[in-house]
């Protein structure tokens, strides 16, 4: 069910103010040389023809830290939500797609309270992307630069009006709050949104079938020397699990303080020989190449067995974040290239 | 509060000095993601930075100020504290002369606070007596480079290093112990640089080098006159730049004449042939760099091993350009501001020695105080003093001499007999079992300031959060013991702070934070507030005038292996650690990967012993003996054995030798003699997690 409206440029930041009286509002800003997601303060400072974020709006729904209950007396145990409605605004496509994963992850058989609690109060604007990176691609993925459902409410920049679109219910209710506006959109505006999605398709300058490359493993064609290679130049800095919108991988620990203790979930990544240490000290993937070689066959094999959909939306975040180049992307072009050869 | 707020900040852990951002929530620290504009780390942080949040509300922290009595410690207010240091720290420079008083500052403070701490050592002791940790890293950096060419630090920029052509990296473990400098070094090797990587050991980096020279540990000054012989020899030396930029060139090369390729063959073990490919692609490519660390400094020829490096970049003209020049690679976040700040027994800020009449007038009119004439003693000279009894008072900021120091039983005994021993840090750590006084400092995410990267960048430090219970800035602690001692420093906030430095250190002229805030820091010198940085150093003109080729002779490590103890024990760091492991040991995914130490034993060494990996064994010298679990790789060559230094449960500096550089005092690190038995007992035992005592399990 999606509704469609028209917001004048010039109504966007009264708009925002609105928001920002219901509920905490997030939105990418620029600071100090860099873009970043944060509370938004000064409606004016909002970057909105940005290039992808560091990190990835994840960790709104799943912080990097996050206390999950404390503990008093040795037997008092408190749960600790975080109840607060937000709206982060200013999304790109390839987040709001990768939520769909995540929601299966974090929602499906056991549902994990806390992430579900912030999912609920998070309503996300996305915003197609005119401009999309260098690095990104997710065109070959079917996971951007817009998208047909699956978002909260999604803006097209037209020029000197947004093409709005709210995505469900609680989306519909957003709007016609402040239902005086908007306008109805005419024909020529879904004929300019059309332009915008050509145009920016256009522009992607990295097409990457990730389909060809499961394939090409599936065959058995690609060697160990091959992830040999690709494991050499790992740092182990964990930032391309930290960065991507898809991982999931956590740690927990408990911080025993002299007036309670604290237990917190961390991020963690799978890429570390700890994070699989088995009692008694046995590490089975203590070999460095057996990790490198999971994560891209959680993502590539695991994922579209299991979830349906590639653990990879083409964001392109890993290609900015790996200090060894051996993101998602390059890892792609490099087995196309052999198979090109072969 | 805020919701969700990011402050640019610098990363606490190495010199490489990443941007980060911490993420704050309602007052709370919940996150850190890199910086992509920064010129270091452009969007990527190693695994330390990337955990750099956690440590800071580590249950541990010390949250309030602690006096000993009757040898358990009682927290008290912080005027009971100053007080109690202000009086006795008078009595004891009343009674015994301020030289019975000994400072050590600290590379993981900031600038300002490196200052003050030398000025309060300077002006209000009225001591030298102040030296840190860069003393056993890079005193011999600071000390050769400094005679050689009138600085002492990196001459090129992280982000040269892409454009270079050839890429000479000795005695460092770059892509784990800089991985962000790893990270430029490779990419400049994906564009076609050589890399060149002299190493007893097999470092990551060393699987993207082109060449790979295996010397044997102590032996690279005879290496480097070997490739400078060859270089002289085949005629590849820059004879123009040698003229007209350098001096003292004839009396170098006659001592290059003893160097001959087969006598360093038979030193070193590297074969004539690599030698002479080394020298000819490092000599005839224009941008070539050369990078070191501790593999250089950490002996008693830690000096000679620098003017050697020194030397070679001045026979082939290789300083002064963009991608060309020397690299010292520095460990400390700080290191570089801290020796900038003149936290050393021997000069003032800016490198301004002590000894000079004119820059003594300077401090002194500055800080209305007549100040001490003799420089002070070293980190390690001051252990030494205070076994002895000459030192009765040690003051220590955020350093942990009991683990970083080298031969660990006799600074345990010299701590012992101190009068009075002052602890500042932020953790309990073990040098404070024998402290009087604890005085619970911030850390990076709570207090302002700046740090300088080994890049030479000055960078702003930012305050997240506000300080944990009764913590304060190391700065505030000493300008309020410095009021109570009868001098009253003023200062507003750090900015003040950098204003005077700015006023009396040349280099820093220009370093205002409000300068700093506009782009991510300057790289010194920057003289005055118009000038923009210097990316590169030596432009045009050596800074000291001419550089000078500076003899060295090759004499052998300090201990060698012999029939009773017959293997070299190397120390360092490895990836998911730093130092002593006051932070990352508390950090849990960091923690959790690397929960003991170890030791780095040949696969051929390990069978004639019949250890196998993962076993416990013994590993002991003439000064000490640890347990540790073996890792059996030929990363490490035969003959040498290599153990990390963060775990004060099997401290590696137990083990090693006290053997000081004769001019700088650097301590030799890098070789001893050790011996390695395996403890059969236990030898099926897997490598174990950390078992958590059941008792401390219990919930009471
Ligand atoms: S794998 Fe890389 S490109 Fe793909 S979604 Fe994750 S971070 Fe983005
Ligand atoms: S970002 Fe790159 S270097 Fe870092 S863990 Fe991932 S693959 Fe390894
Ligand atoms: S490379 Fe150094 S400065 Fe950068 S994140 Fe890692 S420890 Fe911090």
């Amino acid at each position: 069910m999606t509704k469609e409206w028209i917001l004048p440029k010039g109504h966007l930041s009264y708009w925002l103010r609105q928001l920002r009286n219901t509920a905490s509002l997030i939105a990418p800003l620029r600071v100090d040389g860099d873009i970043v997601f944060k509370s938004l303060e000064n409606i004016h400072e909002v970057s909105l023809d940005n290039p992808a974020l560091l990190p990835s709006p994840k960790e709104f729904l799943f912080p990097q830290q996050e206390s999950l209950f404390w503990v008093e007396d040795g037997t008092k145990v408190r749960q600790l939500y975080n109840n607060e409605k937000r709206f982060v605004f200013g999304v790109r496509s390839c987040d709001i797609s990768a939520l769909r994963l995540l929601d299966r992850f974090y929602l499906e058989g056991y549902e994990d309270p806390y992430y579900s609690l912030r999912r609920k109060n998070t309503v996300f604007i996305s915003i197609v992307c005119n401009n999309p990176d260098p690095t990104c691609f997710c065109i070959g993925l079917g996971t951007g630069p817009y998208l047909e459902k699956g978002f909260d409410i999604q803006l097209t920049d037209l020029g000197d009006r947004y093409f709005v679109q709210a995505g469900n219910t609680k989306a519909i209710r957003i709007i016609r709050q402040w239902k005086f506006l908007f306008n109805k959109p005419k024909r020529v505006d879904y004929e300019d949104q059309y332009e915008v999605f050509l145009s920016s398709k256009a522009r992607f300058q990295k097409r990457i079938s990730l389909e060809n490359v499961r394939e090409y493993i599936l065959a058995g064609k690609v060697k160990d020397s091959f992830w040999g290679s690709v494991t050499e130049r790992c740092f182990e800095c964990g930032g391309c699990v930290y960065e991507c919108p898809l991982c999931t991988c956590f740690t927990v620990t408990d911080r025993v303080y002299s007036f309670g203790i604290d237990r917190v979930r961390l991020w963690d990544t799978c890429l570390f020989k700890g994070f699989t240490r088995m009692a008694g000290g046995i590490l089975p993937n203590e070999k460095k190449i057996l990790r490198t070689k999971r994560w891209y066959y959680h993502k590539l094999i695991h994922y579209p067995d299991v979830l349906g959909g590639f653990g990879c939306v083409g964001c392109g975040r890993c290609t900015v974040t790996c200090p060894g180049k051996i993101d998602m992307a390059t890892i792609a072009i490099k087995l196309r290239d052999l198979q090109d050869n072969d | 509060m805020i919701a969700m707020d990011k402050i640019l900040t610098v990363c606490p852990y190495c010199g490489c000095g990443c941007g980060l951002y911490l993420h704050v929530d309602r007052g709370r620290l919940v996150g850190v993601s890199p910086s992509k504009s920064h010129p270091v780390n452009r969007g990527s942080l190693c695994v330390k930075g990337w955990n750099a949040h956690e440590f800071v509300i580590h249950p541990d922290r010390l949250l309030s100020p602690m006096i000993k009595d009757k040898g358990e410690f009682r927290e008290c207010t912080w005027d009971i504290a100053l007080d109690y240091v202000a009086h006795r720290l008078m009595e004891i420079r009343d009674r015994h002369g301020p030289d019975s008083i000994g400072i050590l500052s600290s590379a993981k403070c900031t600038n300002e606070e490196n200052y003050l701490m030398m000025k309060f050592a300077r002006a209000v002791v009225g001591t030298n007596n102040i030296d840190h940790c860069a003393r056993l890293c890079h005193s011999s950096t600071v000390g050769g480079l400094a005679a050689a060419f009138g600085s002492g630090a990196m001459t090129n920029s992280i982000s040269e290093i892409r454009d270079a052509k050839v890429l000479f990296v000795i005695g460092s473990n770059t892509t784990e112990q800089h991985p962000m400098i790893g990270m430029h070094m490779l990419d400049a090797v994906d564009r076609g640089a050589i890399l060149i990587v002299a190493d007893p050991r097999r470092p990551q980096i060393a699987e993207f080098a082109h060449i790979h020279l295996r010397h044997k540990p102590g032996t690279d000054v005879a290496l480097l006159m070997g490739i400078m012989h060859i270089i002289v020899n085949e005629g590849l030396v820059d004879i123009d730049f040698v003229r007209r930029r350098t001096e003292n060139f004839d009396t170098f090369e006659r001592i290059l004449r003893d160097f001959h390729p087969h006598a360093v063959e038979r030193i070193t073990g590297v074969g004539i042939e690599e030698i002479r490919r080394v020298a000819r692609i490092y000599a005839m490519e224009k941008r070539s760099m050369l990078f070191y660390a501790m593999g250089i400094t950490q002996h008693i020829t830690g000096v000679d091993n620098v003017r050697a490096c020194a030397n070679l970049v001045m026979l082939t003209g290789h300083i002064g350009l963009p991608s060309s020049g020397i690299n010292p690679l520095r460990g400390q976040n700080n290191v570089q501001g801290a020796c900038d700040m003149g936290a050393l027994p021997n000069v003032y800020s800016g490198y301004q020695t002590v000894t000079n009449p004119r820059a003594r007038r300077k401090f002194e009119r500055a800080w209305k105080r007549k100040l001490p004439l003799k420089p002070g003693l070293t980190v390690v000279e001051m252990t030494e003093a205070a076994y002895e009894g000459r030192l009765k008072a040690l003051y220590i900021m955020g350093e942990n001499p009991l683990l970083s120091d080298p031969d660990l039983n006799h600074v345990n005994e010299a701590m012992k007999r101190l009068d009075l021993l002052i602890v500042q840090d932020i953790f309990p750590n073990e040098t404070m079992q024998y402290a009087h006084v604890v005085l619970p400092a911030c850390s990076f995410a709570e207090k302002d300031g700046t740090f300088t990267n080994t890049e030479r960048r000055v960078q702003l430090l930012r305050k997240a959060i506000e300080p944990l219970g009764n913590s304060r800035p190391d700065w505030e602690i000493i300008t309020e013991l410095s009021r109570r001692m009868g001098y009253d420093m003023k200062y507003r906030g750090t900015y003040e702070i950098m204003e005077e430095i700015a006023l009396l250190t040349p280099s820093y002229g220009g370093m205002l934070h409000h300068r700093l805030r506009e782009v991510h820091g300057l790289q010194w010198p920057c003289p005055d507030v118009a000038h923009p940085g210097t990316p590169f150093l030596h432009r045009k003109k050596i800074a000291k005038g001419l550089g000078t080729f500076i003899t060295v002779e090759f004499k052998p490590p300090a201990e060698l292996p012999d029939d009773e103890y017959p293997f070299i024990l190397t120390t360092g760091r490895i990836y998911f650690h730093y130092h002593t492991g006051t932070m990352c040991r508390r950090t849990s995914v960091l923690e959790r990967e690397e929960p003991e130490c170890y030791v780095e034993i040949n696969p051929d060494d390990a069978e004639v012993l019949h250890i196998k990996d993962k076993s416990q064994v013994r590993v002991s010298s003439r000064r000490g003996s640890i347990t540790v679990f073996a890792r059996v790789t030929d990363r490490t060559p035969q003959g040498v054995v290599f153990i990390p230094f963060h775990y004060s449960e099997a401290a590696a500096n137990l083990l090693t030798n006290a053997a000081l550089d004769p001019t700088v005092k650097i301590p030799e690190y890098k070789v001893c003699a050790v011996k390695v038995e395996p403890l059969i007992k236990e030898d099926r035992r897997p490598r174990s997690i950390k078992i958590v005592d059941l008792e401390d399990l219990r919930i009471t």
